[in-house]
């Protein structure tokens, strides 16, 4: 096992040579800079190990711009001044979270904050800002957070102390979302917070989309940094469609830069999603089979085990494709599918990724199953159906479960189905990709798998969640006289050979925005491109107003989404019998 | 856990053998019924390996074909429809034909005649093998084990001996001592000389006394000194075979020590035997895992994609033990490792391993593909072999002796306990791709495995997350044929966390965890596979041949040149020259890494 670039906050964090001497000459200069300014650089130092410097420093410029350029990337920040002044290392971060009250702060990013910090991966000087409408006292806020913080499994020590440190940082500001007036007073309070030193802020968008506009217009008019960068953190929904996603991207673009505009997407914060390029690309076995000559189709599943539960409102204006679908299976998808990146730069991978996008066939009518929940008893309880949902309409058509069938149109993927399946209130949950190879051409087995073939074919499954897993499946033959075949696995199982806990894709993103790391979010042409595929889908949808197949609440769904992997001639992964 | 439909591939003693549909029955029927009846004269158990029984019927040629009692078929038929027809298995109930089949069952049956009964392999796993075979309900209705050797001995004193070493298997010990003494029944005792016709012929009139006037087919396991393989073949051949049946012959190693002693000991054996009597017999093909390194090349397609020099850096064939001579060096002094294993066990895996697809699992065809690879190999030069030999070593108050201290070794003894060496497989598929080889006894543990070592990625994107020894980051498959039989491949896989450290990881498939039945002895399945003429797993004489070519040269030079061996303690990890050897070729072993 040989690491070179270690997390933020191992305490063996390691910074060999050897390292060093891969990064251009300008970047490790700077590294040196920073790591002779011992005790006030460790954390950035720190942070420096652990991804690519050449990111941390904003070497690389966004698309469009030369690769290596210095550019100014992060508001009017000149990037000498940011990193080569002494006073840098007294800079000051702050991470506003608008919409404090709401459920999302609440659940993961005071937690995903707090686990950061307990980490030791924040820098020195951070605050913690709660914006939200409700009236509430800095105490009040800390005494709501402490509920939901909890300290990561392997290291309990101390976590009271850690916690009572944390709180002390964290403050509240209460005013309107569309009231520069407020968000000038919060500014007065952060600079007051900031004692001078260089500001770096970071504002997390908890809230509704249609305020979106108001809040990035109000944050980067009154609030922006005066001397450090300015960043925002938005979260889905972006748009409805092709025009609504349009329409919001230009007004974002009115008021920030594309650098200072940060898509979360919390499926590429997952550790497996993460894995995937780690898989591809740093191992040999995998990438000659990564193409339409062994790969069959490609699966991409989520499910839940649960409904809307009284709190469909929301869901009921975007329905599964928009909330899981157009997102999260497709950004997944476009990591599975890209080509080879120059490097891990967030760039390089960003285009990429929108290079399948954008060779992707649109998606038809005819390739899409959609289905939506009724009611069900069982074991002497009932389960709702989704129209019963009292925020739902009654008459919704809004689908809770689709299935879909996509194409890359390029000289990797041509003609393999990629097959896309997400919904809500069936039997079990869970997100994982498989990876359905072809069957062996003239296989001399044959006559040892009796009469469906499919049945041996190899199957790479990585599942995302629950229980983090890599296996692969392989035929094998069972111990004894005689030939009997078997299908085995070649298996990773995360929780087996790691005792650590996998840490919250929350707590990823976060730091990621906290280095300016673009690489797990989502770019305005990748958006672009990503509505563009599922736009004529969903108007036709709409506007023919395709009734959903009704499916039992905890079933396996619409039996539709066999028929459209039949048509494929393939066979979802997730259903058979040996699962 | 989805196991596919039992086609051709019932276990013999499978209590459910899911027959396939009635479909498939009825297209067995029509089959022509010499090669049925051949195949299913023991139906539980010889539905394993029909298609080559079919081969078998034409290759056995004149003594299977006075077997069968259709004659006019056309053997060319048979081979197509054993081939083409598919289960094996049919319960005698369910077919008319079946009839003619129990009748043939009655009528014919198996003795086979141990020669050498009072030796050590007999005792410790030809009989145990034999047992564990009834015990499964693998051997044939009407069947008579013989124990010949020069002891006098009665009956019920062979059955002594014998019992003392039978057990049952893990998985299913009910009736053991029941089962135990059914199979003791059938074993009896005949003492004589191994150079005399006339002990054979008495052998021969109390086989025939048991046969009772059944179709005799004989089988002989040659358990005895390779001086006296000639003799005792001469004199079961001329003496005791059989008359209306088949008669095989298993011969163990040493088949030679070179190239001319393997020919001369050919040419003598097919004095009195054809080609596809003798079964040389090379346990290591019997071992579940190497069994089962065609299935994971042939009937995966992620495999063979990666099987060539393009993406496999080299591959290494690893055998220790963690024992010396202990006392018993006479016959291994006179050979050394490099004959005693690598020649054979070593270098018959590697075959299967590198060969091309055959165009089917049939014994000849695969044979046909193995011995192309041996005739594609370089033969092995002194330069890439080094030699050891263990010398003794005090542990923890213990004294490990010397391999010369062993009273049957003499003291100025170079013979090699230790060899690796470098070959070569000069074909489109592996050109320049180093195959390694390391055996040895007296190391530090005892396993068997094959580590497919791959190349690096090229332009790996993660390099810098590597380090700076690349190869600490190449994929690696490692096939572990004993102890604890596994699979496993190594990958890269990211440490879960912030942050983006790698981590070598495998996937692994471990057998005791996923396979909780006893994994069957390499003699049960060999001694089977002789039974029913299944060739797939025994040598042939041209593969013989081209093996010793490989190996005879530098056997020749080491001994002419008195090579003398790099000593190395008992219970190390073997001398650090193989480590050089190595290097030469720009790998590394993959058995004595930090992390395996």
């Amino acid at each position: 096992m040989a690491t070179q670039i270690s997390p933020c906050c191992s305490s063996s964090t390691t910074f060999s040579s050897s390292s060093l001497n891969q990064e251009p000459p300008f970047a490790s200069a700077k590294l040196f800079n920073f790591s002779t300014k011992s005790s006030t650089s460790r954390w950035a130092f720190k942070i420096h190990s652990r991804t690519d410097p050449k990111n941390h420093f904003n070497l690389k410029s966004t698309n469009g711009y030369p690769l290596n350029a210095v550019s100014l990337q992060d508001a009017e920040k000149p990037l000498a001044k940011e990193l080569v002044l002494p006073e840098q290392t007294e800079s000051n971060l702050s991470v506003t979270v608008v919409g404090a009250s709401g459920d999302l702060a609440k659940k993961k990013i005071f937690p995903a904050l707090f686990a950061l910090f307990y980490e030791d991966c924040l820098p020195p000087n951070f605050i913690v800002f709660g914006y939200a409408r409700t009236k509430m006292t800095d105490e009040e806020l800390r005494e709501m957070i402490s509920r939901t913080l909890t300290c990561r499994i392997d290291k309990r020590e101390n976590c009271g102390d850690k916690m009572e440190e944390f709180l002390q940082r964290c403050f509240y500001h209460s005013g309107q979302y569309d009231s520069e007036e407020h968000f000038a007073e919060l500014d007065e309070k952060l600079k007051q917070k900031e004692e001078g030193k260089v500001s770096n802020r970071l504002f997390y968008l908890s809230i509704p989309p249609n305020i979106f506009v108001d809040v990035v217009r109000c944050a980067s008019c009154k609030a922006s940094s005066g001397n450090g960068w300015t960043r925002v953190i938005v979260e889905k929904p972006f748009g409805r469609d092709s025009e609504s996603s349009g329409e919001l991207t230009r007004s974002l673009k009115q008021y920030l830069a594309e650098e200072q505009i940060f898509r979360i997407d919390h499926y590429l914060g997952k550790e497996l999603v993460e894995n995937l390029s780690v898989l591809r690309f740093s191992n040999l076995v995998f990438e000659p089979l990564w193409s339409r000559n062994y790969i069959r189709n490609v699966q991409f599943i989520f499910s839940e085990d649960f409904g809307t539960e009284g709190r469909g409102g929301y869901f009921d204006n975007y329905g599964i494709i928009r909330d899981i679908m157009q997102n999260h299976l497709l950004q997944i998808l476009a990591l599975f599918a890209m080509e080879t990146p120059v490097s891990l730069d967030a760039e390089d991978v960003r285009n990429e990724k929108v290079k399948v996008l954008r060779s992707m066939r649109k998606l038809r009518l005819e390739d899409v199953v959609i289905g939506q929940y009724k009611g069900q008893s069982k074991g002497g309880k009932t389960y709702l159906g989704y129209t019963e949902d009292p925020t739902v309409p009654n008459d919704s058509l809004t689908p809770t479960f689709a299935a879909a069938a996509l194409f890359i149109d390029n000289a990797r993927w041509d003609g393999v189905p990629f097959l896309m399946k997400a919904g809500k209130a069936l039997n079990t949950r869970r997100a994982e990709i498989r990876v359905q190879f072809r069957h062996v051409p003239g296989n001399l087995y044959k006559r040892n798998f009796g009469m469906d073939m499919d049945k041996a074919t190899n199957e790479l499954v990585l599942r995302v969640q629950p229980d983090e897993a890599i296996y692969l499946k392989i035929n094998n033959k069972v111990p004894g006289l005689g030939m009997r075949l078997d299908r085995s696995d070649l298996n990773l199982l995360y929780k087996t050979r790691y005792s650590k806990e996998i840490s919250d894709a929350y707590e990823r993103l976060l730091l990621d925005a906290i280095e300016g790391e673009r690489r797990l979010f989502i770019r305005s042409d990748e958006l672009d491109a990503a509505w563009s595929i599922f736009t004529p889908l969903l108007k036709e949808l709409e506007t023919k107003k395709i009734t959903p197949e009704l499916y039992p609440y905890g079933s396996r769904g619409p039996v539709g989404a066999h028929y459209l992997a039949a048509e494929y001639n393939v066979r979802w992964g997730d259903l058979a019998e040996d699962e | 856990m989805a196991t596919f439909s039992s086609t051709s591939s019932a276990h013999c003693a499978s209590s459910s053998p899911a027959f396939s549909n009635n479909n498939r029955l009825h297209h067995h029927r029509t089959v022509s019924s010499s090669s049925i009846r051949f195949k299913q004269r023991f139906p539980r158990c010889f539905s394993v390996k029909q298609s080559s029984k079919a081969v078998h019927l034409q290759q056995d040629g004149a003594s299977t074909m006075k077997v069968s009692p259709v004659k006019d078929d056309n053997p060319a038929k048979i081979l197509k429809d054993g081939i083409l027809s598919v289960p094996p298995v049919t319960p005698p109930e369910e077919s008319i034909d079946n009839a003619k089949f129990d009748f043939d069952k009655e009528n014919s049956t198996v003795s086979i005649t141990v020669v050498g009964a009072s030796g050590d392999l007999a005792k410790k796993k030809i009989f145990p093998a034999l047992f564990a075979l009834y015990y499964e309900g693998c051997l044939p209705k009407h069947f008579t084990i013989f124990g010949y050797a020069r002891s006098k001995m009665s009956d019920a004193e062979l059955r002594t001996m014998v019992s003392k070493t039978l057990t049952c298997r893990i998985d299913k010990r009910e009736n053991c001592g029941e089962k135990m003494d059914q199979f003791l029944e059938r074993c009896f005792y005949h003492p004589g000389q191994y150079d005399s016709q006339e002990n054979f012929l008495e052998l021969d009139k109390k086989l025939k006394e048991h046969e009772d006037g059944r179709v005799a087919n004989r089988l002989f396991y040659l358990s005895i000194p390779p001086n006296i393989f000639i003799d005792a073949v001469k004199c079961a051949s001329t003496s005791a075979s059989a008359a209306n049946g088949w008669t095989r012959v298993i011969v163990e190693k040493p088949f030679g020590r070179d190239s001319e002693s393997s020919a001369a000991l050919t040419r003598s054996l097919k004095q009195y035997l054809d080609e596809d009597q003798i079964f040389r017999i090379d346990h290591y093909l019997g071992k579940e895992l190497v069994e089962n390194l065609s299935v994971l090349r042939f009937s995966n397609l992620i495999f063979e994609p990666l099987w060539s020099r393009q993406y496999i850096r080299n591959v290494q064939f690893i055998f220790a033990e963690d024992f010396g001579t202990e006392g018993r060096g006479g016959y291994f002094d006179n050979y050394g490792i490099i004959r005693d294993i690598m020649q054979n066990h070593l270098l018959q895996i590697l075959a299967l391993f590198a060969m091309e697809t055959p165009v089917s699992l049939d014994a000849e065809d695969i044979r046909n593909e193995k011995v192309k690879v041996l005739r594609s190999m370089r033969p092995l030069r002194l330069d890439d072999v080094v030699t050891g030999q263990y010398k003794s070593h005090t542990r923890g108050g213990v004294k490990y002796p010397a391999y010369t201290d062993d009273k049957t070794v003499p003291n100025d003894s170079l013979t090699p306990t230790f060899a690796a060496a470098a070959l070569f497989i000069d074909n489109a598929r592996w050109d320049g791709v180093p195959f390694l080889m390391k055996a040895g006894k007296a190391l530090h543990d005892r396993r068997a495995e094959i580590r497919v070592q791959f190349r690096h990625v090229p332009g790996n994107l993660y390099n810098k997350n590597i380090g700076t020894d690349l190869d600490l980051a190449t994929n690696e498959l490692v096939i572990r044929v004993q102890p604890d039989e596994a699979i496993y491949l190594k990958i890269n896989n990211k440490v879960p966390g912030l942050g983006m450290r790698l981590d070598r990881s495998n996937l692994n498939l471990l057998y005791a965890a996923r396979y909780d039945k006893e994994i069957p002895d390499a003699y049960e399945r060999l001694l089977l596979d002789a039974i029913e003429g299944e060739r797939r797993l025994f040598i042939r004489s041209d593969e013989l041949d081209a093996a010793w070519s490989l190996f005879t040269p530098v056997l020749k030079e080491l001994e002419e040149k008195k090579t003398v061996p790099e000593y190395y303690p008992y219970g190390s990890r073997g001398p650090v020259g193989s480590h050089y050897l190595a290097a030469r070729y720009k790998v590394r072993w993959g058995d004595v890494g930090s992390e395996q």
